[in-house]
């Protein structure tokens, strides 16, 4: 129904911002259930909705209205109702709304069709009254303040009923919870509400866009000035944090935005002012714990040339040092928290080497849970200082992956080959039954879909049986054995064009990580 | 265009995992002579090149001296107006503070584990005989309570002394449950250790080289073989954080040792948190009958922190003392948190660090005569005299109607100058007397409370005996004690005048007259109360003074089947009349060596007293949570910019993205559609805003505030809906 999307997107750019004034969800179908003469009132009005070509239009005022207000905002949210007869209700409406579609396009009407057809228009009809009813609502709500209104109604309708017999209705959340309180009142079942609106209008950005507009945007970013100024700040507690580390103590700095330049700056001033304690023979080793590739043996080889100590060993360091007086280390490790340092074995690792007492350990950490990290014996050998080091620095492409952390979020996975040119990139190097393959596997998941129904959104993938799959396989001369067939699907695994699960019975299935749209692009491509 | 420069050659290094950082040449900004480099460095090695090349020309030397001694020196206070000598005396007097103390909670930790330790050993070395009788594995249960930070010290000793006593024949392997994760790995690691630590004996392949064979490294014969090549000698394994471990593997590794006893004697220890009970129940019955175990209790945490704030908070060779509110905060933290004695250690350290760091008036704390007049500057005499101890001392002097003093103080340095060298005597003679107060009022045994408890109140209220109710309110006690009693008190408070009190390091009155003085009365005072016993002895009474509780109940007596209740009125005799006396005199007389003031009511207070909650609270106890929501709901706060000024804690399309997707998110339910919020962020910085912004410019900022709002682990995905994401935080 592509003419209701912009009367959407008007109103979900208002949703947010508004407090949910939306009404009970719980209510329509009860509605439903108990008053059916009801649905007669708005039978005209449905109908003009659905072919207002064809059918003269009794009340053309009512017509606007309906159109006017954002129908299915609430409508059609599949959330805000989560009952199953709803459900079975919207899907039903959806094939009658079809029915009638059709039958009006082909324009030959026998008996049964008709009798066929006023059950079809009767459940569209239906639906069409809730939605009614709720834009009305809606109006209302938006008119007077957000509160419970119900007296507003019409008199004399079913509000008595349904404010008697639905939940609790709260159309404002409470303000000023405590947080924990909040959490709760979030997390009640049914109570998310949502619209259905999705990215797919907008042209999600390139790794290149994304480069080539973030290198302008950082130089012309408004608070420049206001951030160096920050920076300053931080640069001269420096005396004061060299201090805390000569005095064999660790520190942490904390707080929003990247740290990394604060690090390098430190770096600069231990190298060029050393503290008493830290020898002449002070060595600085920066660890980038934010890159995903680090690995404990790697930081300790570093750890180790740099005090050139003959073992890569954490104990053969230690005693390396102590033997060795005068080295001392002084290690500057940004991200503590990144997810690839959160091992505890990393964790006691660098606790092990900071509890030494040639050593001095100043590190960054980007998230608030950072003190989770560590256990109260970790904690001890640590003898963390903590800094508040807010910098807000944007994190350089280095420390965090902008684009690919933005689409894992929304469930793109664009980190994989990239979508439908990737695909045919990939295919292009495998042989030919490779290719019939994955052309066979896309049609198997696009037929899966429209056998599931349209309800699906992109954001669940469909999968098919990996032993269906293999016998059509089969029977299309792709492979002769399972071991071929194996060995087609590791090919497109490496490429991580599919992806494979068990069920919860354990049957193997397979699904590609593509929206409905790619995955049609993919099928035409292979197909041409 | 250096900038950028710059930040390409960091590049190169930030995608590295690990970097040596190479100090870069001072001279860069000479070179690069851009003056709004933000980043004034360049590492790597090109920089290092280019050094070279510049020594002659540049002549950077001079330059690196000033700076080294700058890095070397503390930053100068007053604005930058303190002299370096008295930055410098500063620095010195904390160098020559801290470690002294340092020492002595050193050695007031290893004391207070040295009795577990002997005791451990003990076994250790004498039950191995008994032991192989029967065929079980030596285990000694080392209860170490719930904190597990202390059990690493306690450990670490417990090698130590096992190495020194066993002629370094013996092993000592300690596993924790963190690094051993199965079978094979707990015996990699006791063989390795078993087999003296070295790393280089494993070859490449993984196998042991011992006795001209080659082993696996998990291989316990390898380590029979060492150990018999060193002539015996037994390996001890520690199971430091036993309750971690898992049941299972503690069960295999007892039944490998146990089978391997014959062979090689092995003996456990466990650190256990909980109780052997609780312990014992988990373990598999078998496994228990392998072992032949005893019990050690390690010192509690309470103790060991009040010996530790005895020795280096009260103590005399405190040379800061540690204000009252923040002693308090301090221990309920170790009692709330249950962080180990380390972190007490630490925070006394830091607060001894901020005060000769941070507090130009620190450098008063020297001693009179050291404390030369030159060091102090008028920047100093400034400060004193917007002291709030200053201020009352001025305020009390002109109520009490000297002027002159007043005045002088306000106008004259020198007078000022010459009182300040007096202060150091005075507070000399105020830490004597609290001493001596709290030592003699340990020493009546009659107080309820806590060493620590008593501490504190003093420094807060000072120590009144009359004061009732009040911490020290021992009169009743006193007054009621037996001659029995009194006179073991006499005793004991005489010896604490003679001798002091060892754990605060107060060595008693000394010899002067008031110490002559009290002796000579406490021993007349014992004289007579034991003559008065003598002579109640003869007549068969007993001694009693008109405070002792008999003289007051009520007696039941029963007479001829009656019972009678009576109050006893019994009159005092002479005796008793003389002892209530005694007591009355012993007590005035212990009045007036007991009670001293407010620490906040002495002149310059500041100087030596530390009381201060918020560099501690923020250095020692982060509250991230709230730092994060703060930096991101008012960046003005830190950002101090004239655009996001009117916003206070609201939201405008001014803000960092990040900020605005975080208003937008406290005000989201737990599952948000990134459409919407997309929407709604457009519509603040949009095109139709007052900020203008084109769509694709904005997205990129909104990319870069979702990308960091889900680092900082405040959304994930979520599979419910399309293009959602859930909530994690509720703040």
């Amino acid at each position: 129904m592509p003419p209701k999307k912009t009367t959407n997107q008007k109103a979900a750019a208002r949703v947010p911002r508004k407090r949910p004034a939306t009404t009970d969800p719980y209510e329509i179908p009860e509605e439903d259930e108990i008053e059916p003469p009801k649905r007669r009132r708005h039978a005209a009005t449905a109908a003009a909705d659905t072919d207002d070509a064809t059918v003269s239009t009794p009340s053309a005022s009512r017509l606007k209205k309906t159109v006017a207000t954002p129908i299915k905002l609430n409508g059609l949210n599949g959330i805000d109702t989560p009952s199953r007869k709803n459900n079975a209700d919207r899907s039903a409406r959806r094939k009658s709304a079809r029915a009638l579609v059709d039958r009006v396009i082909s324009g030959a009407i026998s008996d049964d069709e008709a009798e066929e057809g006023d059950i079809a228009r009767e459940i569209y009809e239906s639906s069409e009254d809730e939605e009614d009813e709720e834009g009305e609502e809606e109006n209302l709500n938006g008119e007077t303040e957000p509160t419970t209104t119900p007296s507003k109604f019409a008199p004399g309708r079913k509000r008595k009923t349904t404010t008697t017999r639905t939940r609790k209705r709260s159309p404002t959340p409470p303000r000023n919870l405590p947080p924990h309180e909040q959490y709760f009142f979030q997390n009640k079942p049914g109570l998310s509400k949502t619209s259905n609106n999705t990215l797919s209008s907008l042209q999600l950005l390139t790794h290149d866009e994304y480069f080539s507009l973030s290198r302008d945007l950082s130089s012309a970013n408004p608070h420049k000035t206001d951030i160096t100024h920050l920076a300053s700040l931080h640069v001269s507690s420096f005396p004061q944090w060299a201090f805390e580390l000569s005095q064999s103590f660790s520190l942490c700095l904390y707080g929003y935005g990247s740290k990394r330049q604060i690090i390098h700056k430190f770096a600069t001033y231990l190298s060029s002012h050393p503290p008493c304690s830290l020898g002449q023979a002070n060595k600085i080793v920066i660890i980038n714990g934010y890159n995903p590739s680090i690995t404990i043996r790697e930081l300790l080889c570093s750890v180790a040339s740099a005090v050139s100590s003959p073992t890569t060993t954490l104990p053969g360091i230690l005693s390396y040092l102590t033997t060795h007086p005068k080295t001392t280390l002084t290690i500057l490790l940004n991200s503590v928290s990144s997810p690839y340092l959160r091992k505890g074995s990393f964790q006691s690792i660098i606790s092990t080497l900071a509890s030494h007492a040639q050593v001095y350990l100043c590190c960054t950490t980007d998230s608030p849970d950072f003190a989770l990290l560590w256990d109260s014996a970790v904690g001890t050998n640590f003898r963390f200082l903590y800094h508040d080091c807010t910098t807000f620095c944007s994190y350089s492409p280095s420390e965090m992956e902008v684009v690919d952390s933005v689409h894992e979020l929304l469930g793109r996975k664009s980190r994989r080959v990239g979508g439908k040119e990737g695909v045919a990139f990939v295919l292009r190097s495998l042989p030919e039954n490779a290719k019939s393959l994955f052309r066979l596997l896309v049609g198997e998941v696009l037929c899966a879909d429209e056998g599931d129904g349209q309800g699906q959104g992109q954001g669940e993938e469909i999968s098919v049986e990996y032993r269906m799959v293999y016998n059509k396989a089969v029977e299309e001369f792709i492979c002769s054995s399972e071991m071929a067939f194996r060995t087609l699907l590791k090919e497109f695994h490496d490429h991580q064009i599919i992806t494979s699960h068990k069920d919860a019975l354990g049957t193997e299935l397979l699904s590609l990580p593509f929206g409905k749209e790619e995955l049609e692009g993919i099928l035409e491509e292979l197909t041409t | 265009m250096a900038e950028f420069d710059d930040t390409s050659l960091f590049q190169e290094d930030d995608h590295r995992v690990a970097y040596m950082f190479t100090a870069p040449p001072i001279t860069t900004a000479a070179t690069n002579a851009s003056p709004t480099t933000t980043t004034k460095s360049a590492p790597g090695r090109p920089a290092k090149r280019r050094r070279v090349s510049e020594k002659d020309t540049a002549a950077p030397l001079p330059a690196q001296e000033k700076d080294d001694d700058e890095g070397r020196q503390w930053p100068r206070l007053f604005n930058g107006l303190e002299s370096p000598s008295a930055a410098d005396l500063r620095k010195k007097t904390y160098e020559s503070t801290w470690p002294v103390l340092e020492s002595e909670i050193e050695s007031v930790l290893r004391d207070a584990n040295r009795q577990t330790l002997e005791e451990v050993v003990e076994f250790l070395n004498s039950d191995v005989h008994e032991c192989e009788g029967r065929g079980r594995v030596p285990a000694g249960f080392i209860i170490t309570g719930p904190n597990i930070a202390g059990q690493d010290l306690l450990f670490s000793q417990l090698g130590d002394v096992l190495a020194e006593r066993g002629e370094g024949r013996g092993r000592f392997v300690r596993l924790r449950a963190g690094e051993v994760g199965n079978l094979k790995g707990g015996l990699k690691r006791i063989v390795r250790e078993g087999m003296g630590g070295q790393e280089g004996g494993g070859g490449e392949d993984g196998r042991m080289r011992g006795g001209g064979r080659r082993y696996l490294d998990y291989d316990l014969e390898a380590l029979r073989v060492e150990m018999e090549g060193r002539g015996g000698g037994r390996v001890v394994v520690a199971f430091q954080d036993s309750e971690a471990f898992d049941t299972g593997l503690v069960g295999e590794l007892v039944g490998l040792f146990h089978s391997w006893q014959d062979r090689i004697q092995f003996s456990v220890l466990f650190g256990i948190a909980t109780s052997v009970e609780l312990f014992q129940a988990r373990l598999l019955k078998t496994t228990a009958r392998q072992l032949y175990g005893a019990q050690f209790d390690v010192v509690q945490a309470n103790a060991v922190l009040e010996s530790v704030i005895m020795a280096a908070v009260a103590g005399t060779k405190a040379q800061l003392r540690i204000g009252p509110g923040l002693l308090r905060k301090l221990v309920r933290r170790q009692q709330e948190q249950v962080a180990g004695v380390g972190a007490f250690v630490s925070s006394l350290k830091y607060a001894y660090m901020n005060h000769f760091y941070a507090n130009p008036l620190s450098a008063l704390l020297v001693d009179g005569q050291k404390l030369d007049k030159e060091i102090l500057q008028s920047e100093h005499l400034e400060a004193v005299r917007m002291l709030e101890s200053f201020k009352s001392h001025v305020e009390q002097s002109v109520e009490d109607g000297r002027l002159d003093h007043a005045r002088l103080l306000l106008e004259n340095d020198d007078y000022l100058k010459g009182r300040i060298n007096r202060q150091a005597a005075k507070r000399q003679q105020y830490l004597g007397k609290l001493l001596q107060s709290l030592a003699l009022v340990i020493a009546t045994e009659h107080s309820k409370r806590s060493f620590v408890e008593l501490y504190e109140a003093a420094l807060d209220e000072g120590i009144s005996l009359d004061q009732s109710p009040g911490p020290f309110d021992l009169g009743d006690a006193i007054k009621r004690s037996t001659p029995e009693e009194l006179i073991g008190l006499i005793k004991r408070v005489m010896t604490v005048i003679v001798d002091g009190n060892p754990s605060l390091h107060w060595n008693g009155m000394g010899i002067g007259q008031d110490a002559e003085a009290a002796i000579d009365k406490f021993e007349a005072l014992r004289a007579d109360v034991e003559r008065l016993i003598e002579t109640s002895k003869k007549k068969k009474t007993s001694l009693k003074s008109k405070y002792s509780s008999q003289s007051r109940v009520l007696r039941t007596t029963v007479v001829a089947q009656k019972v009678q209740l009576s109050r006893d009125t019994a009159t005092l005799t002479e005796e008793d009349n003389a002892f209530t006396a005694a007591i009355d005199d012993f007590f005035a007389f212990f009045k007036t060596l007991v009670g001293c003031e407010p620490l906040s009511n002495l002149f310059l207070n500041e100087v030596w007293q530390y009381d201060y909650h918020l560099p501690y609270e923020d250095v020692f106890v982060p509250r991230p949570g709230a730092t994060f929501a703060r930096a991101l709901s008012r960046p003005h706060d830190y950002l101090g910019c004239a655009c996001c000024d009117k916003a206070n804690g609201s939201m405008v399309g001014t803000l960092p993205a990040t900020s605005i997707l975080y208003h937008l998110y406290s005000e989201a339910g737990a599952s948000i559609n990134v459409a919407d919020l997309w929407a709604a962020y457009y519509a603040l910085v949009g095109e139709d805003s007052e900020i203008g912004m084109d769509e694709r410019s904005a997205l990129v900022l909104f990319y870069q505030g979702l990308a960091e709002m889900r680092a900082m682990g405040f959304v994930k995905q979520s599979k419910k809906k399309a293009d959602h994401i859930a909530k994690l935080k509720w703040l």
